[in-house]
């Protein structure tokens, strides 16, 4: 059921009318259950899994809080983070190493090869999991008394099989003291489910069909034209697909009476990597932060591990988004970015203030970013040497971006500037009625004339 | 305090509702701004299926002008090709005008939409003429209800308040939804065309431009194939195909599918697609004094023998009792189904269609002045 359909809003128009309409005590059920369907209705065979992971951190989060500090709690800790991560490993890993293995053993390379299929937003879920047990023990976070309520956390349905992560606290703040949605967050929940609608199906969607066609036959595209239209293609399409997807399970959020972490902003405009990074995917970005990068050390250990603890950060979190070295060189690829930013720069913050020279690094960054993406969209290893070789050639094709791909891209960027000078999306949602009405039907507009309506191109990130 | 509370509540409520309703009004005052003032069929693809069907209604209506009450306009797909400049270089005088308004793939669906807009007044003619396989009911492997191309064609022509019947007349719930969507939201249906005219806007105007100047030139002056499908033969009994040496896929395709087919079970959806349709063209023109004709078309290079298919009704037959409708002999056009007059298994070649074309004029100005008398 994925969000761009019909069935997924006769869902959540149901689950609204029964949340709303039912007694406060029955509603987490309402949520569980909702939650439990959405993901049964994806494949009901992965639901044993996520309620044993669910079981696991939910007794680990209580017997860790009983424990006193000692290595006794620490063992707790490993138990319950060896667990996920071995689902996870296994899952999700499993047949990369066995491939790689059997390359160095020099055995044909389906020698250990088990046919698994990966849950639905197991590392997204895992996350969350693993961030809540790591919070109760730093004493950051009490455990969790109600396995309904630790349940509802794990797989509410709005961020369950892609996000973004929440953190025990932001979710159970909202929980144990529920209170209905405010005026303003009807009307901005609202305008966040169309408006992520019309990012994912009006412009994702679009460079998708561009994107899909390039990396599909790269060899027919010659030409640094054709690649870096492709490439820019597949940069356009992952951010306004992920993006679209988060507006609008944080709108969905919002409607339930529920508040999500923002989980990017407007990472395109950023004017350094390490911009880029406070940008794009907060969610996932904030959580290597505090569960890697720091228990690493940071940056206290002096230079050269500030950049080690970078480099792993961004190698564990390329690998994160799937088993294969294109996943690897790409978090390499960020985390020399990082690092090298890290020695330019100094110990000095980043400067997010809009110079003339801001438009050059904002240019620059997008490049770079654009780059990476080549690693993390071509198929193998062979393919992104290809493309990259492609976009630095000297040989010219015709690229395959049109013109109006280009206008949505200007547009894209004209509200995004928008946006971080004048907070128009807020304004909207606070307007009076007819600004208001205008905006949805803009939207609407733009999805009649640009939304990919009979194709159904699911989420990247429903994959990882 | 309940007051105090409810009070902000039901406004917002009160302005979401209100911005709901005016969301929706305005997108379709934009869509409409645009798809239904005629502002985006000035730069229709003309190959398109739109651009082809609005071609041949202004075709048409610019006709109207020029020739008065004289005028017979024929309506079908493309197995009913005649050549009006066959008819216009054929010595002697020509009492009525003939008026190709057919498309190829359209059908009696298309036609009615298309019908509405031509003759407004339903007076406008002396005779609508109509190319039917057959008199008889004959259901073939597709529905022809559930034919989307229909959506395609008459969308320039769908007014708000025919959206529903219209998205109706398809069998399929995907269909009606298809229908229903497009026709409330014609920016839908014309969405891969807008696209295609953003991607390069000067070479399509360029081409719309070029197209309002020579197209019906190009048409009229159009000469169908030499191509025949002499030496063809086909053991009914076995429906097995002996093809002459040199036929292209297509030709082969056309045999296989429209002539050498096992029969269908006959289940009467071609049955009450015509009756609908051709039910709502017949009674637009009661009263008027425009007729009605039906006219068998040439059944193929070899015809398909009627006791193949038990074929349980006779929708076209059924019509013939309504005062203002005129069958022609099913027989007419007999002499013309031999495949050295076909250019594969269901179109006329060159030749086939000079022939046709005078017995057209012959057997449409024989059953008028009758009528008339």
């Amino acid at each position: 059921m994925l969000f761009n359909t019909t069935h997924f809003f006769l869902f959540l128009a149901v689950v609204l009318v029964l949340f709303y309409s039912s007694p406060r005590v029955l509603r987490r059920y309402i949520l569980l259950f909702a939650s439990y369907f959405f993901y049964g209705s994806w494949n009901v065979k992965f639901i044993p899994l996520l309620l044993t992971l669910t079981a696991i951190d939910y007794t680990a989060g209580m017997w860790i809080e009983r424990t006193p500090v000692g290595p006794r709690r620490k063992g707790l800790l490993v138990m319950s983070l060896s667990a996920n991560l071995g689902f996870l490993g296994f899952f999700k890993y499993y047949n990369f190493l066995a491939y790689n293995l059997c390359l160095l053993l020099g055995k044909p390379t389906r020698s250990f090869f088990w046919d698994i299929v990966l849950p639905l937003g197991i590392s997204f879920h895992t996350f969350q999991s693993m961030s809540y047990v790591v919070d109760v023990y730093r004493g950051q976070q009490k455990a969790v008394r109600d396995p309904i309520d630790y349940a509802l956390y794990i797989c509410f349905f709005p961020q369950l099989v892609a996000g973004p992560i929440v953190r025990a606290h932001d979710f159970f703040r909202d929980l144990l003291d529920w209170h209905p949605p405010t005026g303003d967050d009807v009307s901005q929940g609202l305008l966040l489910v169309f408006f992520g609608l019309t990012k994912k199906m009006a412009f994702a969607d679009q460079f998708a069909k561009v994107a899909n066609d390039y990396f599909a036959h790269v060899a027919a595209y010659p030409g640094w034209h054709a690649a870096w239209s492709g490439v820019i293609a597949f940069g356009m399409q992952i951010y306004f697909d992920f993006s679209g997807y988060t507006d609008m399970a944080i709108g969905m959020a919002k409607l339930l009476g529920f508040h999500f972490p923002v989980n990017f902003r407007r990472p395109y405009l950023a004017g350094s990597i390490t911009d880029f990074w406070r940008r794009w995917h907060i969610s996932l970005s904030s959580w290597l932060r505090d569960y890697l990068y720091i228990s690493l050390g940071g940056n206290r250990k002096g230079h050269w591990m500030t950049y080690r603890n970078l480099m792993i950060t961004m190698l564990l979190g390329g690998l994160w988004h799937g088993a294969s070295w294109n996943f690897l060189i790409w978090g390499g690829y960020h985390g020399g970015l990082l690092a090298v930013e890290r020695a330019v720069r100094g110990d000095r913050p980043i400067s997010d203030k809009w110079t003339w020279l801001y438009p050059l690094k904002a240019a620059l960054t997008f490049l770079l970013v654009m780059i990476g993406w080549v690693f993390f969209r071509a198929a193998d290893l062979t393919q992104s040497r290809h493309v990259l070789a492609q976009m630095f050639s000297k040989a010219s094709a015709h690229g395959l971006l049109v013109p109006w791909h280009i206008g949505l891209i200007a547009l894209a960027l004209v509200l995004a500037v928008a946006e971080e000078k004048l907070d128009w999306f807020d304004r909207v949602a606070k307007a009076p009625a007819l600004v208001y009405a205008s905006a949805f039907a803009l939207m609407f507009f733009c999805l009649e004339l640009f939304g990919v309506i009979d194709a159904q191109i699911p989420f990247i990130y429903f994959q990882f | 305090m309940a007051s105090v509370h409810s009070t902000p509540r039901r406004q917002s409520a009160r302005r979401l509702v209100v911005a709901c309703l005016a969301a929706c009004v305005g997108v379709i005052a934009l869509d409409s701004l645009l798809f239904r003032t005629g502002l985006y069929t000035a730069i229709l693809e003309p190959d398109s299926s739109t651009g082809l069907f609005e071609m041949v209604l202004r075709r048409n209506l610019d006709a109207q002008e020029h020739h008065g009450n004289r005028m017979v306009a024929t309506f079908g797909n493309s197995r009913f090709a005649w050549s009006p400049k066959v008819v216009d270089q054929r010595p002697g005088p020509h009492k009525y005008v003939l008026c190709d308004a057919g498309v190829a793939g359209s059908d009696a669906r298309a036609w009615y939409y298309m019908i509405r807009d031509l003759d407004p007044t339903a007076r406008r003619y002396r005779a609508l003429v109509f190319g039917v396989d057959d008199y008889d009911d004959e259901d073939r492997f597709y529905n022809p209800s559930d034919d989307i191309r229909d959506l395609h064609y008459v969308i320039e022509r769908l007014r708000l308040y025919d959206v529903f019947e219209f998205a109706r007349s398809f069998d399929s719930r995907e269909l009606q939804f298809a229908a229903l969507r497009g026709g409330l939201l014609k920016g839908i249906v014309f969405q891969n065309d807008l696209h295609a005219f953003l991607a390069d806007p000067r070479k399509r105007l360029e081409y719309v431009s070029l197209c309002d100047r020579f197209r019906n030139m190009w048409v009229y002056n159009f000469e169908e194939t030499t191509n025949s499908m002499a030496g063809l033969e086909i053991d009914w009994q076995t429906l097995k195909v002996t093809f002459p040496p040199g036929l292209n896929d297509d030709q082969i395709a056309t045999v296989n599918s429209f002539l050498a087919h096992q029969p269908e079970p006959q289940i009467g959806r071609i049955a009450a697609f015509q009756r609908t349709w051709y039910g709502r063209i017949i009674d637009r023109y009661r009263g008027s004094p425009t007729k009605i004709v039906f006219l068998r078309l040439p059944r193929g290079p070899i015809p398909r023998p009627d006791n193949l298919t038990h074929k349980l009704s006779s929708s076209i037959r059924e019509f013939a009792s309504r005062p203002n409708v005129i069958l022609l002999d099913e027989h007419a056009f007999e002499s013309l189904e031999h495949p050295e007059l076909f250019r594969d298994g269901m179109h006329l070649n060159r030749e086939g269609i000079r022939q046709f074309s005078y017995m057209l004029e012959d057997e449409i100005t024989r059953v008028l002045d009758g009528a008339g008398k």
